[in-house]
């Protein structure tokens, strides 16, 4: 890492923003759909109270245990055994996200755009755009994101309005969807839509000052519910529960629905800039933090240069399911729930730890 | 040497683009029809293709016809569409398809709903494609569609539908509205009724008693777009007149529909017409009170405004109140009549409605088993106890303060 630290709060909550909030314009809502039907835009809020308690006990042991991030600090508490082991399970949990969150981009850019070209070209390309961008560094990063963040939401923002005028907003009803059980339910079992808030302490100690890194977290986390349910809810109104679970991708479901007046029709290509852009911008910033936490549990300071090797190996373990319906319906499905506990349970954990130790007790 | 391997990774990039492909290699779909033939599971398709260069200023190929229709069978549209590439010379695409045209005789047989699913399995076809059914086979109704100003087939469609959803007459018949009302299982689909075929229709018809085929016509193109196709769980099962088809609009709150220019009977001199201009700012408001054992109570009220236009029969209703009065009622009793002719008619014969009501239940039900146990189409609407009231707000009469006086003139 270079010494001089220049990111703020606001780098802080774009990569928040841009990390956590592009989850409506993938596979999410269609996953949350399967079970949640038209009251599925309630799991991310049931998801969202379930995960940000820990997120915030965390942020408050962080505080605690000042100038060290998220594997020093499991460390300080746990032991070098324990805080190591648990840093590698957090990074294996992750990493397996990035492999099928990306075949999952790789699959709608083939399925929508480029239908024609083999999916592990498009995989090698995505991977090495990703990988180029975040060899630049975390303050590049940062940078990037906070200057690609208003154009992002700009095209966000005029999709939303464009398609305002299609909502039925009846179709809300009957309110609790498939069973008020079953979205408490599903809530909590897929509160690791949320997982990377954790990666990014990581970060902690990268700025300028860390109550910036705790500022960006809360405004970029109430910024991104905000969003999610907001499209969660437009999908909802726009496709109705027997429609919705069909759908494989809503967002460009809804872009290609829209005109411009009668002039500009079919302008779907418009948003498919900024949604790409937005996705390599997800994952640059999901395989730095990654491989920075690798870096951090096997004492590795010069991290950088395993983002080739995990960008590769990511690339190579994602072309093997089969299709993307496999990949989003059974593994990704799977992989949120095993995830959930983990995150949600190891900040409790670390926390009864600090106090029966009671390291919390000195000012 | 850097720089070396830098040059031979972009080389890379040239080789890359499997997605290319060449304006002047694509051919651009505006419709596609479908029918029956004698096999089940194949179908005949029609695609019509628009020629890009008419139209333009640039001239060029302007002898060209300006598009070329072609039909085929096949099992679904995307393998007959590489079918027809054996005698259309480029790639199609159907990414601007503006109708699907389907043939009364399909659409009754209830085939369409495995066609259309097919279809949306591809990003090709976008969700705001409308659904056209035609009165004659769909090869036969594509392949005769002359429009004689606007030449360009893709505008004539858009505009063409447009237009016509703007005055009520045909409804907003969307891929993406099908699939909401047919998958949701509950309510009446209407989809646009077309034809090329002319049938004058006997009797008496006002302005928009007619079915497509129907309205006496001199000139221009043959086609006519008129009323709808009542689709009950992806099976046509009737026609509607452009009439009920506005009034369907009127008592949907998720229909548009911009100007209504409709007859009333002159209650004075009842061999006359009024002609106005119906004005409705809200949509209708529609109130349920859901009773599991005995009949809903289905509350419509409608509020609405009308603009007088002409009145042939000078009778002056415009600064005699009493005459007012008698107007008023006369419009108000001629829509509730209608609507209810309608209501009754869904309720008996379809046992279910086109309106989208059941939008309207389903905040009285806590979950969607709940919902859908009540079964709105079997159980609640048949038997539902239904009252439609229209509220006129507002009675105007344009810029002239009376008529002429007849008897004056002829003095």
């Amino acid at each position: 890492m270079k010494d001089y630290k220049t990111l703020t709060t606001r780098e802080m909550f774009a990569l928040v923003t841009l990390l956590v909030g592009i989850k409506f314009a993938d596979t999410t809502p269609a996953l949350l759909a399967q079970k949640g039907q038209n009251a599925f835009w309630m799991i991310p809020i049931i998801s969202f109270l379930i995960i940000f308690p820990s997120f915030l006990l965390l942020i408050y042991l962080l505080k605690r245990y000042k100038d060290k991030n998220l594997v020093e600090l499991l460390e300080k508490v746990l032991g070098r055994f324990f805080g190591k082991s648990l840093g590698f399970l957090l990074f294996i949990l992750a990493y397996a996200t990035l492999i099928f969150d990306s075949r999952n981009y790789v699959e709608q850019i083939k399925l929508l755009y480029y239908p024609q070209s083999p999916t592990l070209i498009i995989s090698i390309v995505f991977m090495a755009v990703i990988f180029f961008c975040a060899k630049r560094g975390f303050e590049v990063i940062g940078f990037t994101s906070w200057i690609g963040l208003p154009l992002i939401k700009f095209a966000v923002f005029l999709l939303a309005a464009l398609i305002f005028k299609e909502a039925v907003w009846n179709r809300i009803f009957p309110i609790f969807g498939s069973g008020v059980q079953v979205i408490v339910m599903e809530g909590v079992k897929n509160s690791s839509i949320f997982l990377e808030f954790f990666l990014l302490t990581i970060a902690y100690t990268a700025f300028k000052d860390t109550k910036f890194f705790r500022r960006g977290s809360y405004f970029g986390g109430l910024f991104v519910i905000f969003e999610i349910i907001l499209f969660f809810l437009l999908y909802t109104v726009i496709f109705d529960y027997n429609s919705i679970d069909k759908i494989a991708f809503p967002f460009h479901e809804i872009t290609q629905y829209i005109n411009f007046g009668d002039y500009f029709t079919n302008i779907e290509t418009f948003f498919m800039v900024f949604w790409l852009f937005a996705g390599f911008m997800r994952f640059i910033i999901l395989l730095y933090l990654i491989t920075w936490i690798f870096g951090a549990v096997f004492n590795i300071n010069e991290f950088e240069p395993l983002l080739f090797p995990f960008a590769f190996l990511a690339l190579m373990i994602g072309v093997i399911p089969e299709n993307a319906i496999v990949n989003e319906l059974i593994i990704r499905d799977l992989l949120l729930d095993i995830s959930t506990p983990l995150f949600v349970l190891f900040p409790f954990i670390l926390w009864i730890v600090a106090l029966c130790k009671g390291e919390l007790k000195k000012t | 040497m850097k720089r070396m391997i830098c040059i031979s990774l972009l080389l890379m990039f040239l080789t890359g683009c499997y997605d290319k492909v060449e304006l002047e290699q694509q051919s651009y779909n505006v419709a596609i029809g479908v029918d029956q033939t004698d096999k089940e599971g194949t179908y005949e398709f029609t695609f019509q293709i628009t020629n890009p260069e008419v139209g333009t200023t640039s001239g060029g190929g302007s002898d060209e016809e300006p598009n070329e229709t072609v039909t085929t069978n096949g099992s679904d549209i995307l393998t007959a569409m590489n079918t027809v590439n054996s005698f259309v010379s480029k790639r199609m695409t159907l990414d601007h398809t503006k109708v699907i045209v389907i043939s009364e005789e399909l659409a009754r047989s209830g085939d369409f709903l495995q066609i259309i699913q097919a279809a949306s399995r591809t990003t090709q076809i976008r969700r705001a494609t409308q659904i056209v059914v035609s009165k004659e086979s769909a090869a036969e109704f594509l392949n005769n569609i002359k429009p004689k100003m606007e030449t360009r087939t893709h505008k004539y469609f858009q505009y063409m539908i447009t237009r016509a959803t703007q005055t009520g007459i045909i409804p907003d018949a969307s891929v993406h509205r099908f699939f909401q009302i047919t998958e949701g299982d509950a309510d009446l689909f209407l989809a646009i009724y077309a034809t090329n075929e002319h049938e004058e229709k006997k009797g008496e018809g006002y302005e928009d008693q007619y079915v497509a085929g129907e309205i006496p016509q001199e000139g221009g193109s043959d086609t006519q777009f008129m009323g709808s196709a009542v689709f009950k769980e992806g099976k046509m099962i009737d026609t509607l007149d452009g009439q009920d088809t506005r009034i369907a609009h009127v008592l949907d709150y998720t229909l548009d529909m911009d100007e209504l220019l409709s007859t009333y009977p002159d209650p004075i001199r009842p061999e006359y017409r009024v002609a106005a201009d119906y004005i409705q700012k809200t949509p209708a408001e529609v109130e349920i009170q859901y009773n599991k054992n005995k009949p809903t109570k289905i509350d419509v009220t409608v509020s609405f405004q009308i603009e007088v236009l002409a009145i042939p029969s000078l009778v002056n209703y415009s600064q005699n109140s009493a005459h007012q009065e008698l107007l008023r009622k006369a419009i108000i009793t001629d829509l509730e009549s209608k609507a209810n002719k309608l209501i009754k008619k869904t309720q008996e014969e379809y046992g279910s409605d086109p309106f989208y009501w059941s939008l309207f239940i389903r905040d009285q039900f806590i979950d969607v088993p709940a919902y859908e146990e009540a079964d709105w189409n079997k159980k609640i609407y048949p038997n539902a106890d239904i009252t439609v009231s229209f509220n006129l707000k507002r009675l105007a009469f344009g810029k002239m303060l009376n008529d002429t006086n007849l008897s004056e003139v002829r003095d």
